[in-house]
């Protein structure tokens, strides 16, 4: 400790103040990180839990989605010896996904490394999980969904354990044409769709395109709209002529014609759709960032990091972006929304993913043969769709306030 | 001699506007030497800031642009350095504290946090030992209880508190330049009696030079050394704090002088300099003082009529002035030893020889000593045992 020896009372108080210190000292948190306290003070509010906990019941459905949901038996018994079909049809993406959420969990959550770090471990984590899954993991190439309740009904299994919902999200019940088309009942919770698949089941199936496409897409237009809206923000001039007429030639570009191009020209792929979604909706953010920066750069606290000699990546992004993002965080929870619904409106026109199902093409689904209006499948995926922009928003708007050292704590 | 620390030689800069171009800077030339403050002083708008930016070369461009001019600094000219060796300049050998402490900090960042990152920048030392340092550097300017401020955020701060975060920031670094934009203007009386001796207390212990940007007269008496008073982006006198104020030569720094209160003066209205700061957009022709000169109007009513002009003065009126001020822009001479001013009617001006503003001087005098200082020159403690 600097010892002092002049006697003015400011450095007698600040002696003083030395005697109590060591006590203090012990519970003196590390230098803490921005973005740590942001994320601890942002769910700290109950309405961000709330958001956060429908979020995190939609990633627990997309990750264990097989689990959950499947006609495959989890574990049965038969001839004598027990087996797990479910593992058995297991795709490479179902495997990938419940190993790197672990992963993910573990690096996030337990490690003490840096923010550079855990992202380079998760991306190596990635890419290492994802290139062993598609290598060994290899399921038959035709299902039969109903094989199982046929050796059932032929008394062949002597014991087994079913998922909760004991339909995939394809099984269209070929064995049972009845069931097409039928209410919510105590077999089929929320009923089924004019092929006979399950509607919850495909609910909680759809809830990994409907995280995947909003959050990636939204993810390539915030990082797109923020370096582009910064840059012409800080930069202003010729950088801000330039970068005004990008915006205006990408926002002449129709979305929706260019996604069924796409679609029509490449086939239908989630991520082009996803890439197509994030490089056509920035300039929102954009303009956000632009807006927010141009104010910015004449505070002073930007030319005090100036004159301190900060880089320019430093003063643009660690200095002014955490005090402009508020609005694109504001304007992303919604984007994620758009996004959504842009995947709900391809295939609404036929221009979606086959196999798969989404929350969108079942919606497209309510209008029944005939144009009768089918409420079980209108319902349940609206409200999911619903309930999702909500949780975004909550959260969103509880990040916006954390992002606000003014309001409290 | 020594070398000076800084020194600027017929630094210009221009702004480009769409209305044309405007010259903030014209012409200046000074240097301060090591361990000496020099005061820039002048009315808002007269180009102190603008030099002072220049120096950090914090001006943006477009629209700014330096037409010609040297920036040495320790014997090394700034201005054609690259952006990149720029960066080592700011912070580290020369920094800088704003007029608004309110507004420059980082409202996102604690005290520590934003220390720490100019710490880090500029000397090889971990983030444990930058948060050492940094709460090193707030106790130097006295801030009790500093490891608990490390933590603070500037909202959760007093305005004289912050700008001693400010000042702990800029020197954490150890610069040997520091150049302080109106340190105390935006803070009440007492705070800045005290943020003036903390600087003064720590240019004592560093041995850095302080380049003061001012319009506060008091504050130049009890703090500069050398004082160079500009006026419509031209230097017009430049002397020791104790010339100046005895003996002032420019007619533009008398009334400087006349319109700052004094305590045994008779009542009476407080004098102004009439009219305005000229428009950098518009400046008059010769002189740049010329409409506003008590003196030249003085002379002009003595002199022979062929030597004077009628000209307007702004506001629809027109004075009579000599004619060589509006003809003839008067250059900074030493109209008397280690003494520059920039009148045609200063004394020994037509003999005296053109002056670089050069001196290696410390002041003599104990703060507020100086005849003709601002009230502020009284100390706060004197204040309370005098019971006022």
């Amino acid at each position: 400790m600097t010892a002092t020896d002049t006697v003015s009372p400011d450095n007698s108080l600040l002696a003083s103040a030395e005697a109590h210190v060591p006590a203090v000292e012990e519970d003196l948190p590390p230098p803490q990180r921005f973005w740590t306290k942001v994320w601890r003070d942002t769910f700290h509010e109950a309405r961000a839990k709330v958001g956060a906990v429908w979020i995190a019941v939609l990633i627990v459905f997309a990750v264990f989605g097989p689990v959950i949901a499947n006609s495959h038996p989890l574990a049965m018994k038969s001839g004598g010896h027990w087996s797990s079909p479910m593992l058995r049809y297991l795709t490479p993406v179902d495997v990938i996904l419940p190993i790197f959420t672990l992963a993910a969990a573990i690096v996030l959550f337990f490690t003490r490394w840096s923010g550079g770090v855990k992202v380079a471990a998760l991306a190596g984590i990635l890419a290492v999980v994802s290139a062993l899954a598609f290598v060994l993991v290899h399921p038959p190439p035709a299902v039969v969904y109903e094989q199982w309740r046929d050796l059932a009904r032929a008394g062949k299994i002597e014991s087994a354990v079913h998922a909760p919902v004991p339909y995939s999200a394809n099984d269209r019940l070929r064995d049972q044409p009845e069931k097409r088309l039928t209410g919510p009942s105590r077999e089929h919770w929320l009923g089924t769709e004019a092929n006979g698949a399950d509607v919850l089941s495909r609910l909680i199936h759809a809830s990994r395109i409907a995280l995947s496409i909003g959050l990636i897409s939204t993810g390539i237009a915030v990082v797109i709209g923020v370096v582009v809206g910064g840059l012409m923000g800080y930069f202003v001039g010729k950088v801000d002529m330039l970068g005004m007429r990008l915006i205006e030639i990408f926002e002449a570009i129709p979305t929706l014609f260019l996604m069924i191009t796409i679609v029509a020209f490449f086939g239908r792929n989630l991520y082009l759709l996803m890439a197509i979604i994030g490089l056509t909706t920035w300039t929102g953010d954009a303009r956000f960032i632009r807006a927010e920066f141009l104010t910015l750069r004449n505070q002073d606290f930007v030319q005090a990091a100036k004159a301190a000699g900060l880089p320019l990546h430093s003063i643009l992004f660690r200095h002014m972006l955490p005090n402009g993002i508020a609005p694109v965080l504001i304007s992303a929870s919604f984007g994620v929304a758009s996004a959504i619904l842009y995947e709900s409106t391809l295939s609404f026109l036929g221009l979606g993913l086959v196999d798969e199902p989404s929350w969108g093409q079942m919606l497209n689904q309510a209008l029944g043969v005939g144009g009768a209006f089918v409420w079980w499948i209108a319902v349940f995926p609206g409200l999911a769709i619903f309930l999702t922009v909500f949780a975004y928003n909550l959260v969103g708007e509880a990040l916006r306030d954390a992002l606000d050292p003014k309001l409290g704590h | 001699m020594t070398q000076p620390l800084l020194e600027i030689r017929g630094l210009n800069v221009a702004f480009n506007t769409e209305r044309g171009q405007i010259r903030p800077v014209r012409d200046v030339s000074f240097s301060v030497f090591p361990g000496q403050t020099v005061a820039l002083v002048g009315e808002s708008g007269c180009g102190k800031s603008v030099t002072a930016l220049s120096v950090l070369r914090l001006i943006p461009q477009p629209p700014g642009q330096f037409l010609g001019g040297q920036i040495l600094f320790a014997g090394r000219d700034l201005l054609p350095l690259d952006e990149r060796d720029m960066r080592s300049v700011r912070g580290r050998d020369i920094a800088m504290i704003f007029q608004e402490p309110m507004t420059s900090l980082n409202p996102v960042f604690t005290i520590g946090e934003q220390i720490a990152e100019a710490v880090l920048l500029h000397q090889k030392v971990s983030p444990r030992e930058a948060y050492d340092l940094a709460e090193k550097s707030l106790r130097d300017v006295g801030i009790a209880d500093a490891r608990r401020r490390l933590s603070e955020y500037p909202h959760q701060m007093s305005g004289g508190m912050r700008q001693r975060v400010m000042i702990a920031m800029a020197l954490s670094c150890r610069p040997k330049l520091l150049i302080a934009d109106e340190p105390t203007t935006a803070l009440d009386v007492t705070i800045q009696a005290q943020i003036l001796e903390l600087l003064r207390k720590l240019q004592n212990e560093t041995g850095m030079a302080i380049l003061l940007i001012t319009h506060d007269l008091g504050v130049v008496a009890e703090n500069a050394d050398v004082v160079n008073v500009m006026y419509a982006s031209r230097i017009v006198e430049s002397a020791s704090v104790e010339d100046l104020f005895d003996r002032p030569q420019h007619p533009y720094t008398e009334g400087l002088f006349r319109s700052v209160p004094k305590l045994n003066a008779p009542d009476g209205r407080l004098a102004t300099i009439p009219g305005q700061v000229p428009n950098p957009a518009k400046f008059p022709t010769g002189c740049k003082f010329h409409p506003r000169c008590p003196r030249t109007r003085e002379l002009a009513t003595r002199s022979e009529p062929a030597k004077t002009i009628d000209v307007p003065v702004g506001g629809g009126d027109r004075a009579r002035v000599m004619r060589v001020c509006v003809e003839d822009e008067p250059l900074l001479r030493g109209v008397l030893p280690a003494h520059g001013a920039a009148c045609h009617f200063a004394e020994n001006y037509d003999r005296a020889p053109e002056m670089l503003p050069m001196l290696d001087h410390r002041r003599q005098v104990v703060a507020g000593a100086i005849e003709g200082a601002a009230p502020r020159g009284i100390k706060l403690e004197e204040a309370i045992k005098t019971g006022r």
